[in-house]
């Protein structure tokens, strides 16, 4: 029987120590698996679903939620995503102190040229993974052009590569 | 300076943040896009620069890094009604899917032809992605290349050092961002220091709109 404060708490501590996207897989997976609120299963599932799903990846947490607890498992879920978030405002009040040092425009361009590495390294991820291939490439080359335009709608830019896995893959 | 367009009430934001969670297929890099879009492009609510600034406070906060962004424009732009506006925007309708999808998904993922099209989109992400990357350099880029060839030079190294470090090293993203950061302290402020106060930069107080 899962015990709704325990669920969530466990949801919380996981989204605290982690920083966006699936880093708060292990800690997750590690404490439901123990208490037998999911299988792997339920984790692989999610983890697909949040990429199809609407909004960002880091909703497949709120497919676990689902999957486990049904809707008050997403709720759950929801809840202890956002709540660490708004620790911004105390990250934003403390950079409002410091941003005229000498050293912090430095120390911030260096983190916005790592953002531009990570980003990268997402890129990389997306790409070798077993079932993109060099048809995938050129999909992946031709939504970067449609996108760069700044003229056709991203969703429709997905739309369209869809269309184009429906026939080159079916 | 750009002129800064009025700002949005808050249930302007809820309709905007709303249709970018529900077009948000395809994960981060979309919803990325969509607000650099939406925020920037279309309605000059804020600049690129600004959106940069944010993203840097939001690698450092527990969480997504969506949702601190999201927080961090709301507040901006409408104050703490803002924020709620933007979360509940961004999150309860793409959550609420997300929800149904899950319910649904048996009957999608068996499909051939699902798969198919999945196949095909996953690799456009990765466009969208590298798009995003592209916009989020640009204006340090911009920079280092009226700073001179130094460095622009030491710019797309520490770029393409965290790429390598992260995909070869696997060391994991905090540390490399903080050795990043350390990095770009000591080779863009010390010895430029001089320089730029002979130049007699004055720093600009950035405007913050006011709320109660």
């Amino acid at each position: 029987m899962i015990n709704p404060l325990i669920y969530f708490l466990l949801f919380f501590k996981a989204s605290l120590f982690s920083t966006g996207g699936f880093s708060n897989l292990p800690s997750l997976h590690q404490d439901l698996i123990a208490n037998s609120w999911a299988t792997e299963a339920d984790f692989a599932e999610s983890i697909a679903l949040g990429q199809i799903s609407p909004g960002p990846n880091g909703l497949w947490v709120v497919c676990l939620g689902y999957l486990t607890y049904g809707w008050l498992g997403g709720s759950l879920a929801l809840l202890a995503l956002v709540l660490p978030a708004l620790l911004v405002l105390a990250v934003a009040a403390g950079y409002k102190k410091i941003e005229h040092q000498r050293w912090v425009a430095g120390f911030m361009r260096g983190v916005t040229l790592a953002v531009v590495g990570v980003m990268l390294t997402v890129v990389w991820a997306i790409i070798s993974q077993p079932e993109v291939d060099w048809k995938g490439y050129i999909i992946g080359a031709a939504a970067f052009g449609l996108a760069l335009t700044r003229k056709v709608n991203i969703v429709l830019i997905l739309a369209l590569a869809g269309v184009a896995g429906f026939f080159l893959y079916r | 300076m750009d002129t800064i367009h009025e700002a949005p009430g808050a249930w302007k934001l809820l309709s905007i943040w709303g249709k970018i969670g529900l077009q948000s297929f395809g994960g981060g890099a979309t919803t990325t896009l969509l607000i650099q879009r939406n925020f920037i492009d279309i309605h000059h609510w804020m600049t690129m620069e600004d959106f940069t600034q944010y993203w840097n406070l939001c690698v450092f906060t527990p969480g997504i890094n969506l949702v601190a962004l999201t927080i961090l424009i709301g507040r901006k732009l409408a104050g703490t009604r803002g924020i709620i506006a933007s979360l509940v925007g961004l999150l309860l309708p793409s959550a609420f899917i997300t929800c149904l999808l899950t319910a649904g998904f048996q009957l999608i993922q068996s499909n051939h032809y699902v798969q198919a099209m999945l196949r095909g989109i996953i690799p456009a992400t990765a466009g969208v992605m590298l798009l995003v990357g592209l916009n989020f350099s640009f204006p340090s880029i911009k920079q280092a290349y009226q700073e001179g060839l130094i460095s622009l030079g030491a710019s797309v190294l520490i770029i393409l050092a965290c790429a390598f470090a992260i995909i070869v090293f696997q060391l994991s993203v905090i540390p490399v961002l903080f050795a990043a950061a350390v990095i770009g302290m000591l080779v863009f402020t010390s010895w430029r220091v001089k320089h730029i106060v002979e130049q007699g930069t004055v720093l600009e107080e950035k405007e913050q709109p006011v709320h109660d």
